[in-house]
């Protein structure tokens, strides 16, 4: 980020507890390509403690994390576990050394057994096979003395998603876990699942092991751990001993002040309504309304999992919404598909660019015109020329830095591969677009440019709906900024005119 | 392209061995012969080649091939007015394999059956059908006029020695599919929405695609590829019997993934599959001449889909 910090004297303070360090960072650092997603974190974890890691999506937390069980390698710094470095090269490294992770969604067997998921990749054998009636009892103890009631002998999909991060947690127990970290673990659970969690997080932790616990929610840190670092654009602001600070603090240091250049906004003079819900109620989402117009930028600001996106999929007909009703340019529509959506003018760029966004083995030039085959063609063949010469433009307009409109998608920068999904858009003479994440994992660079490019369309006339978790730019760049909470629009503002503490904590609902 | 020059370079080096080992390979004759033999499976792979782009797999080809024998043949050897005349059998035999085609596609799409097991259930219940019509009876075709198209040539040209090569009507009927194929894979929009359907679904179906129709698409130009080799397969044989054609789906499928068709979606083309079907012809049609085993050519075919294939993962790994 181009801002210097605000809460600069209290910083670096680490406020130990004075227990042994067992997992010490020093300088950690991570480029993916021409993102900087880790900088220079200093951090130590002490033996036994509980230790919350807050921020921002895009803080960095889940690149800590892969870095820590594994998963990437980092770009420099030092590892020492319990006083020795380590390379932590490889996932079968980081477990071998006692460091495990349990990810917000369980990736387990779904198809076996809770005592096979237990026991998955360490066996008991007897005589060259497995020794099932053992696995199934010792699992079954295991289950009791965790305070578990489940049958050990459960296919694990028969059970809720908060069992199975139970059983996770359990599986990584017994394989000797020193050090335990949970992203997000409470995001699908239910109150009750949560506190058997909790339970089970409390009970490890005088087991001696360490927790290392990353979550959105504040009052949980509150509730359950000794220490917080709170990570900001990939760096570590500081940590702090949950008994010697608040929410409030914690919120200040979480988001960055600075006004930042990078957030070009120009004023369009508002024209007519283009697209207008009313009620709007449906799967993960109720009581929608919301009101586009012609040169503005709607802003869907909340956690993950607020109903954000499943409010625009369903707007652009991935989902039929089930109360409530759609005015597109003010006649009721029932929008049944995504073509239908596209055919009135709504362009939909989603959230995850590999699983939705992308064909990812194809071109840029065939990704940039999926969208506009249909205009590119003269009858029933496509104009070679036509296709080439719109994905040329295309990459010329959006900058796309790639080494020909041939390269595969892969071969670009996330970065790049964002201005492909964008860029797809913009060629397709929509009168709204909605923009659902479109600056994750981009440099700040490209997220310029991006904004740049959302000034251009409003000149146009189009309006835009932006989904962010990335509060700086939904409240810099919204003209109507939306809260989402649980499914529902908790809160309204207009341009700026709250502060981001306020925002934030209606977000969270602290 | 590049994959597409080094496959015809192997066979143009496959000739040349076969050349100078044997001297019954170069002749018009044999090469004619080559071409009549290698005609069918080109034609199988091209359109096998349209369901794997997608991602899916069409494992009822030669099922389809063998009970459209059957069925052309039992229509031309009936009395049933204009579909008994050929235009007539075969237009009907062709609107069959749409129809094979729509059900795959329905079993794929609207009941969301993997493609391996909605075309694997056709191959087998197919084949029963057809011995099930016919009593396991094989139709002797008595039209000459038929059987005959399979023997003639259109056009030819001087052969090196002075003799008279002949291109087979049936390699005229690979260029009728291959063309009007590669204008489709190449040239109009549902070419490009297979590949991206092939490459992630979700993607396409976000930028407006028709994902189910695309998917549609596929399959019928597989079965309808498919019902066109039935139809040759009678004239060739001069029979119709559904168990004919047996195991030609996986002699597709090698030809196509020789080809560089990607049996993970996303990547594949005309040419190659067409490449592939000759190459193995040749290997069949050179072992012969060598009088080598027989069943040393399964060995061959079995070796060549290992390498190209590694040679492919290799290329696809660098990325």
């Amino acid at each position: 980020m181009v801002s210097t910090d605000a809460a600069a004297p209290t910083l670096t303070s680490a406020a130990p507890l004075g227990g042994a360090p067992i997992l010490e960072l020093r300088k950690l650092d991570k480029h993916f390509g021409g993102t900087h997603a880790l900088k220079a974190v200093d951090l130590v974890f002490e033996e036994g403690e509980i230790h919350a890691i807050v921020g921002e999506n895009g803080a960095g937390k889940s690149t800590l994390i892969k870095l820590l069980t594994g998963v990437f390698p980092r770009s420099a710094g030092e590892v020492l576990w319990r006083g020795a470095p380590v390379a932590l090269a490889t996932p079968h490294e980081s477990i071998n050394l006692g460091i495990n992770a349990v990810h917000q969604e369980v990736v387990l067997c779904p198809h076996l057994t809770v005592a096979a998921n237990i026991f998955l990749g360490d066996e008991e054998m007897r005589g060259g096979f497995l020794d099932k009636r053992r696995m199934a009892r010792d699992a079954q103890k295991l289950l009791d003395e965790l305070g578990f009631s489940l049958p050990a002998d459960a296919i694990l999909s028969s059970l809720t998603i908060g069992q199975q991060q139970l059983i996770a947690t359990a599986r990584a127990e017994r394989r000797g876990a020193k050090f335990l970290i949970f992203d997000e673990p409470t995001s699908y659970l239910t109150r009750q699942e949560a506190a058997a969690l909790f339970k089970l997080i409390r009970r490890l932790k005088t087991d001696g092991v360490t927790i290392v616990y990353i979550s959105h929610r504040l009052e949980e840190v509150f509730e359950l751990c000794d220490r917080v670092s709170v990570l900001r654009d990939g760096a570590l602001v500081g940590t702090r001993k949950v008994s010697e600070t608040n929410e409030a603090d914690l919120i200040a240091m979480m988001i960055n002040r600075r006004i930042e250049q990078i957030y070009h906004k120009e004023t369009v003079p508002i024209g007519a309504t283009i697209l207008e819900t009313e009620a709007l109620s449906g799967l993960g989402f109720r009581d929608i309304s919301v009101r586009v117009r012609e040169g503005e930028i709607i802003g869907l600001y909340g956690l993950v999992g607020a109903g954000r996106s499943e409010f625009v999929q369903s707007v652009f007909g991935r989902h039929p919404a089930t109360h409530g009703r759609v005015l597109w340019q003010g006649r009721e529509v029932a929008i049944k598909n995504e073509r239908q959506a596209m055919k009135l003018g709504i362009a939909l760029s989603p959230e995850s660019r590999r699983d939705q966004g992308l064909c990812l083995n194809l071109g840029v030039g065939l990704n940039i015109n999926l969208a506009i085959f249909k205009k590119l063609s003269l009858g029933p063949l496509i104009s070679l020329a036509r296709e080439s010469a719109a994905a040329d433009n295309q990459i010329r307009d959006v900058q796309i830095k790639t080494s020909s409109r041939a390269a595969p998608v892969t071969s670009l920068s996330g970065g790049n591969q964002q201005k492909v999904v964008i860029g797809k858009w913009l060629n397709h003479g929509a009168k709204l677009f909605i923009f659902d994440e479109p600056t994750v994992g981009v440099d700040v660079g490209t997220k310029a440019e991006i904004y740049r490019l959302f000034a251009s369309l409003l000149r146009e006339g189009a309006g835009v709906i932006m989904i962010s978790s990335y509060l700086p730019e939904v409240y810099e760049l919204a003209d109507t900024l939306h809260v989402f909470r649980a499914g529902m629009i908790v809160a309204t503002h207009g341009h700026k005119d709250a502060s981001h503490e306020t925002i934030l904590t209606e977000a969270i609902g602290a | 392209m590049l994959l597409g020059l080094i496959l015809l370079l192997i066979m143009l080096a496959m000739w040349l061995v076969l050349s100078f080992e044997t001297n019954t390979f170069w002749t018009a004759n044999n090469m004619a012969n080559l071409l009549r033999q290698g005609a069918m499976i080109a034609i199988l792979a091209i359109g096998e080649t349209f369901a794997i782009i997608t991602g899916g797999i069409d494992l009822s080809v030669g099922a389809v091939a063998g009970f459209v024998s059957m069925a052309v043949a039992w229509l031309l050897e009936s009395n049933l007015g204009l579909a008994s005349t050929i235009a007539g059998a075969i237009t009907i035999s062709l609107a069959i394999g749409v129809l094979i085609g729509l059900f795959h596609a329905f079993g794929v799409v609207q009941m969301g059956l993997p493609p391996f097991i909605m075309t694997l259930a056709t191959m087998y219940a197919l084949r029963g059908i057809g011995l099930y019509i016919t009593n396991g009876a094989t139709i002797s075709i008595t039209n000459d006029a038929f059987t005959g198209f399979s023997r003639a040539s259109f056009l030819g040209f001087p052969w090196t020695d002075g003799t008279w090569f002949q291109i087979p009507m049936l390699f005229w009927m690979v260029v009728v599919v291959a063309a009007p194929a590669y204008i489709l894979l190449s040239h109009t929009r549902w070419g490009r929405y297979l590949f991206a359907i092939g490459s992630n679904k979700e993607a396409a179906r976000l930028s407006g695609v028709n994902v189910n129709a695309v998917t549609y698409l596929a399959y019928v130009v597989s079965a309808v590829c498919a019902a066109f080799v039935g139809v040759l397969l009678a004239m060739r044989i001069g029979i119709g019997l559904a168990t004919q054609a047996d195991g030609w789906e996986l002699q597709a499928i090698a030809s196509s993934v020789i080809g560089g068709t990607s049996l993970f979606g996303a990547v594949g083309s005309v040419h190659g599959p067409l490449i592939g079907s000759f190459i193995l012809t040749t290997i069949n049609n050179g072992a012969n001449l060598l009088n080598w085993n027989p069943f040393v050519q399964r060995i061959i075919t079995g070796l060549l889909i290992i390498i190209v294939v590694y040679f492919d993962t290799l290329r696809t790994r660098k990325r």
